[in-house]
């Protein structure tokens, strides 16, 4: 125990410290920002205006919140995953730069070593991402809170739960890779192609059919869908409130991915979490059978 | 003397290469054995399958009367190892660092304090424990990676070219380091290197050529199997040393002379008495030795 936590210790040290590392894992979430800010939060706004019921108006606050719940949602449900695979990226330096020969000339067990990055990387990117999520819940308490408790611990598990899924996906990924070469390939691939296919940049319900059904595959995507129900359950329900139509709002729910259909089968919320914590211990699994497997050469 | 590293019937291929051929050795307990050979001999595969870092095709490895496939835990703890290029963390501090590795061993707390404060007496190195890794000299750094291959007082310190790229001084340091260790705590050294002038000093020394031993013994074992002696010769006339019908080289103020060994040497002045007035023997170097052994010369470990 003391040897896991002495690498666990040393593994975060290293990512906070590496600010190539760090700062590399923020991009994902800086470019979504910048993407928000400079043109997304307006084209959701007047998306949400003109689909509005003829004659039917919304408070200012309640669109704010409306477009601050897509915001937040994508922000974390990109970086829960982004994040992991950058804190994760120091197994990868260590076989890069040979420090792993040095931990390994010591008497620790492999199992011991696959466990620190999992755990380090576990921890790093779960900082990061509840420090997000407390600077999310600031925004959304200054432009329009409408969240209830409950949606708050949801929102909690939910990153949680991407978190764990997103380290436990990038663990057998990097498990592979063995050089710096191979680490800004995969970075980039995955900074840039993972806000897409998990519906961070646009929503799912936006692209053509054939690749709505080739997403609907990827567990990642009823992840963002998760976050996104529970950072818009709350101004959703305020709509109705405010005497929206429910057909309507099933419209606004679709089109923003909160209803997620496999092959026109809708997926309810506990399907959802089914789905993300099985793959969670799926993915889990064939990282420690990898581990397990993995041979002196 | 015991021995503490017993090496029989070695082999390890990589696809077409058979990196380590048959390779059969021992080391005493306490002695500084020296491991030569070009890159690609086969040096680093076997210090590889010592340290637990490679598997071996054949042939079994016993160290501190440890099986490597029985016991390998044991042997690792054994081992320091200090690698050709520090792998230690460059963001982390040198105390971080030290910390992180000593716990790999089970020392923690206050344990690891005293280890601390005795290692960085010993290898000087007390200012330097706040500074991260990456910021520091060649020569300190180096001090730092001797530092962490004996955090856990390991009874053989495996050394694999030391000293390469460090300035002379960092050197002799580090030098003054190893051989106290070896007096005080009866510590054995395996070490490679490209320095001829260091494998001169070893207690025993092994040359290797394309996975197979070319030549092992002592330095004057080597030097006189391997070798021959050169007489310089100060103050004389260049027809006069032709007279005398050996082989021999202009030098800046002298000339010398090669001769098979130390009698065939005493034979020739006691012959020319007249001309041997100034003049000094030497042993042949290391470098003629591992020319001779392996029909290649040493130089920064690539084959000449």
């Amino acid at each position: 125990m003391t040897v896991i936590k002495a690498l666990i210790k040393r593994n975060m040290k290293l990512f906070f410290r590496d600010k190539g590392m760090f700062f590399t894992a923020l991009i994902t979430p800086a470019i979504l920002l910048v993407l928000y800010i400079s043109f997304l939060g307006n084209v959701y706004r007047d998306s949400f205006v003109t689909n509005l019921p003829e004659g039917f108006q919304l408070p200012e606050k309640l669109l704010n919140s409306l477009v601050g719940g897509q915001l937040i949602s994508s922000i974390l449900a990109v970086s829960c995953v982004t994040i992991s695979f950058c804190s994760n990226f120091l197994m990868v330096q260590d076989k890069a730069t040979g420090s792993i020969r040095d931990l390994t000339i010591a008497p620790v067990k492999g199992s011991a070593l696959a466990i620190s990055y999992y755990i380090a990387s576990l921890l790093s990117t779960l900082l990061i991402c509840l420090a997000a999520m407390v600077l999310c819940f600031g925004y959304l308490a200054v432009i329009g809170w409408y969240l209830s408790f409950t949606d708050v611990l949801c929102l909690l598990m939910d990153v949680i739960l991407l978190t764990l899924f997103g380290t436990a996906l990038s663990s057998i990924i990097n498990h592979f890779l063995s050089t710096q070469g191979q680490i800004s390939a995969v970075g980039s691939i995955v900074s840039s192609g993972y806000g897409f296919i998990c519906g961070a940049y646009m929503p799912i319900s936006s692209f053509g059919e054939g690749l709505q059904k080739v997403i609907s595959f990827l567990p990642g995507t009823y992840g963002t869908s998760l976050v996104r129900n529970h950072s818009m359950q709350g101004a959703l329900q305020e709509m109705s409130n405010y005497g929206m139509p429910q057909t309507a709002i099933q419209e606004f729910r679709d089109a923003m991915d909160c209803n997620l259909y496999f092959f026109s089968r809708p997926v309810s919320i506990p399907v959802m979490y089914l789905i993300l914590g099985g793959t969670v211990a799926l993915l889990l699994t064939i990282y420690i059978l990898i581990c397990k497997r993995k041979k002196r050469a | 003397m015991n021995n503490i590293i017993e090496i029989q019937g070695l082999c390890k291929r990589f696809g077409d290469i058979q990196a380590v051929q048959d390779l059969n050795l021992k080391v005493r307990e306490g002695e500084l054995f020296a491991f030569l050979g070009i890159n690609g001999a086969g040096k680093s595969t076997t210090i590889n399958i010592m340290c637990g870092q490679l598997g071996k095709d054949q042939g079994s490895v016993t160290i501190d009367g440890a099986d490597l496939d029985h016991n390998p835990d044991h042997i690792k703890r054994s081992l320091g190892v200090v690698f050709q290029s520090s792998v230690l963390d460059s963001a982390l501090t040198v105390q971080d660092n030290l910390e992180s590795r000593a716990a790999l061993y089970g020392i923690a707390g206050q344990n690891f304090k005293s280890r601390l404060s005795a290692l960085a007496r010993l290898l000087d190195f007390e200012d330097l424990l706040k500074r991260p890794v990456g910021k520091l000299s060649g020569g300190q750094r180096r001090r730092i990676d001797i530092a962490r291959a004996l955090l856990h007082q390991p009874r053989i310190l495996i050394l694999d070219e030391p000293t390469t790229g460090l300035d002379p001084q960092t050197r002799k340091l580090l030098w003054n380091v190893i051989t106290d260790l070896r007096k005080k705590e009866q510590m054995t050294v395996f070490l490679t290197t490209h320095y001829m002038e260091e494998a001169a000093e070893a207690d025993y020394v092994v040359i290797l050529d394309s996975g197979k031993i070319a030549a092992q013994g002592t330095p004057l074992e080597l030097k006189n199997t391997y070798s021959g002696d050169y007489i310089t010769l100060y103050g004389v006339e260049e027809q006069a040393v032709k007279a005398m019908n050996v082989e021999y080289e202009a030098i800046r103020d002298a000339f010398r002379l090669s001769v098979p060994d130390t009698a065939a040497a005493t034979q020739l002045i006691l012959k020319h008495p007249g001309i041997f007035r100034d003049y000094e023997i030497t042993k042949g170097k290391m470098d003629d030795v591992f020319l001779q052994a392996t029909g290649k010369k040493l130089e920064g470990g690539a084959e000449k």
